[in-house]
């Protein structure tokens, strides 16, 4: 993937994508462009110098020097962010979309330190039963049990949308402007590893599942009320003391084992190592591991998170 | 409302036909010489001979053309002594059969020398056969662009009297009553082409040219065997006539025609859009990086188009070679186009 030639005219290199063509080559009409996005992946912004002694046409210079990549296939590794529409021009802060730990599953210890954690999913029953252990009862913080879904300590992973300082006033006192409000994402997860689930468990129906095994759940606060809640204005925006500011919408979620990590170790074997994870005896306890990404997209606002994700197995 | 994304209305889209041209220069001494013909393959089946721009081993050989030879069952070189007297009918018919097509009964037409099969006249009864490789010919080749010279006199250690042949005037008269396409006469010379003076035919679309034996009046031995056209055609295999012609050759130019389809998107970006991002960098703390006050204009640089479906998934994507600044300031079109 080498670098635009940037020396002469504006050109763009344009190529379909592996889902694409996929869709292309079924025939069946699902190859339909019907609408574009702008992507800005490339920018780092904090080259932006508004304080440049030279005057604003120095602001970006570093900027507009910045190369770009050629494009490539791979429909997920593109378009990471994309610019967002807002017919307002007066914004100073815009809401992020941030994995609330505090409130939702934090991480499980994988070894003696402190800051080295990692959301896990014990994919069967002796996994959970190791990681439960016989004198204690219930998960260790940070774990999913994957045979009846459900996270530690009945918490699911948490991602609260709001502004990230309390300069427009505090979230318990000051609503999210309206037109700032996400209510939809798109939750992206390997189905070979795993599937989305609501915060009672209840495994959700993805969308469409691309030609790299990657499905993607499209929720909505209309249609999938179950994995959202309004924390605007309530007690839940300033408590959990994450976001400072306004929040909107507040999504929860479990993530599940496919049946293929719950019954055989072949895809750890192939894809995973070994690991350690702390039971609820504070032992650490060797598993099967295998490190994956939950992607979390605002459909509204473009705002994406990653969250990283273990799925072990004893 | 937020969003990041823009619909594309019927007004945004174009689809568009072109038709691409590229110059194929093909040198004699490539199918005769430059390689000792090491990128000549020769099969086990001695029904032609298939000739590549690097000796064929190497992976980075690219098929150029066949060549082979053939006659009719009707042809005076025709007869049981003759070598290889049947492959060479086979693949005279082979050739008229995909060519030329069939009449009314059934039977497969002959090669005609003007193509106005139905008025009779003379048949191309014995021929060359130049099948190019699609990697050449690509859609089809160019009309009246086609010249292929030889040297046809002399002998094979003294080859003399170059002959140009070409497709002259075909751009305005070509034929169509071809089951592979159109096609046209072959001649000597631009100058007053008639019904008698075609030498060979060439498809277009099928990307092979059909040449009479006829034109080589001289000892045309590939320099092991000698003899007249004649002498070889009934005496030896079609590799050795393989071997004959392309000695003989001195080069061939044509262009070829790829149609290029293509669907043209105009991404517009008016004023008031994508003048924010959610790139993670363009906020600290949540507040704009590009912004000291509210009344600041929003800025934002594009270096990516992403086409989407109804359903989100990315379909196709474009890269800017460098970073386009948007701002409420401006407005921008961007003209996506793809090609099928």
């Amino acid at each position: 993937m080498a670098f635009l030639d940037n020396s002469g005219d504006i050109i763009l290199d344009a190529v379909l994508t592996d889902t694409g063509r996929l869709r292309l080559a079924k025939g069946d009409g699902s190859f339909n462009i019907t609408k574009f996005a702008l992507g800005d992946d490339e920018i780092n912004y904090e080259l932006y110098d508004k304080n440049n002694a030279s005057g604003s046409a120095y602001y970006d210079i570093e900027i507009l020097q910045t190369p770009v990549l050629e494009a490539f296939t791979n429909n997920t590794s593109l378009l990471k962010s994309k610019l967002l529409s807002i017919s307002r021009t007066n914004l100073l802060y815009l809401p992020v979309v941030i994995n609330n730990t505090e409130s939702g599953l934090g991480g499980a210890a994988v070894d003696g330190s402190a800051n080295n954690r990692i959301l896990a999913v014990a994919v069967d029953q002796t996994t959970v039963d190791n990681l439960a252990t016989t004198a204690f009862l219930g998960l260790p913080a940070g774990v999913i049990n994957g045979v009846n879904v459900a996270g530690a300590n009945s918490k699911s992973i948490v991602f609260d949308q709001g502004i990230q300082n309390n300069a427009l006033g505090a979230g318990k006192d000051v609503a999210l402007d309206a037109d700032l409000v996400e209510t939809q994402y798109i939750i992206e997860v390997d189905n070979r590893f795993g599937y989305l689930a609501d915060p009672n468990g209840n495994a959700a129906t993805p969308s469409f599942i691309d030609d790299d095994n990657i499905a993607s759940y499209f929720l909505s606060v209309s249609t999938n009320p179950e994995f959202f809640e309004n924390i605007s204005q309530t007690n839940k925006s300033s408590n959990d003391n994450v976001l400072l500011g306004p929040v909107g919408y507040r999504l929860s979620l479990l993530i599940g084992p496919s049946t293929n990590l719950a019954s055989s170790t072949y895809l750890f074997t192939q894809l995973g190592s070994s690991t350690t994870i702390r039971d609820q005896a504070l032992s650490y306890i060797a598993v099967n591991s295998i490190d994956t990404t939950i992607r979390v997209t605002g459909a509204t606002t473009g705002y994406r998170v990653d969250v990283p994700v273990r799925f072990v197995k004893s | 409302m937020a969003t990041t994304f823009k619909t594309i209305t019927a007004n945004d889209v174009t689809n568009t036909r072109t038709l691409l041209h590229e110059a194929i220069p093909l040198t004699g001494t490539i199918a005769s010489g430059t390689y000792n013909d090491e990128n000549i393959k020769e099969f086990s089946h001695g029904m032609f001979q298939s000739v590549y721009d690097y000796p064929y081993l190497s992976s980075s050989a690219n098929h150029i053309f066949d060549v082979t030879h053939g006659y009719s069952s009707v042809s005076a070189l025709s007869g049981a002594s003759s070598v290889q007297n049947s492959k060479k009918i086979n693949i005279y018919n082979q050739m008229a059969s995909v060519l030329v097509g069939h009449d009314a009964v059934g039977s497969i037409q002959r090669f005609d020398q003007d193509g106005n099969i139905a008025a009779g006249g003379t048949k191309l009864n014995e021929a060359f056969f130049l099948n190019f490789s699609r990697l050449l010919s690509k859609d089809e080749i160019k009309k009246d662009t086609f010249r292929m010279s030889f040297l046809t006199g002399g002998t094979p250690a003294a080859r003399t009297d170059t002959l140009t042949i070409g497709d002259y005037g075909a751009s305005t008269s070509y034929l169509v009553n071809s089951p592979a396409g159109e096609y046209a006469v072959l001649y000597t010379s631009s100058a007053t082409p008639n019904a008698n003076s075609g030498v060979g035919l060439l498809y277009y679309q099928a990307g092979v040219a059909v040449l009479t034996g006829s034109i080589f009046d001289g000892d045309m031995g590939p320099g092991v065997t000698s003899g007249s056209y004649d002498a070889l055609a009934t005496g030896s295999n079609i590799n050795v006539m393989a071997d004959s012609i392309r000695n003989r050759l001195v080069d061939i130019d044509f262009n070829n025609t790829v149609e290029l389809n293509s669907t043209i998107y105009f991404c517009r970006a008016n004023h008031n859009e994508f003048n924010y991002s959610a790139n993670p960098t363009y906020l600290s703390s949540s507040q704009i990086r590009v912004k000291n006050t509210t009344s600041d204009n929003p800025v934002s640089y594009i270096t990516t188009v992403g086409l989407y479906s109804s359903d989100n998934e990315l379909l196709a994507v474009a890269k800017l070679s460098e970073p386009l600044k948007k701002d409420p300031n401006t407005e921008l079109t961007i003209r996506v186009r793809l090609d099928y």
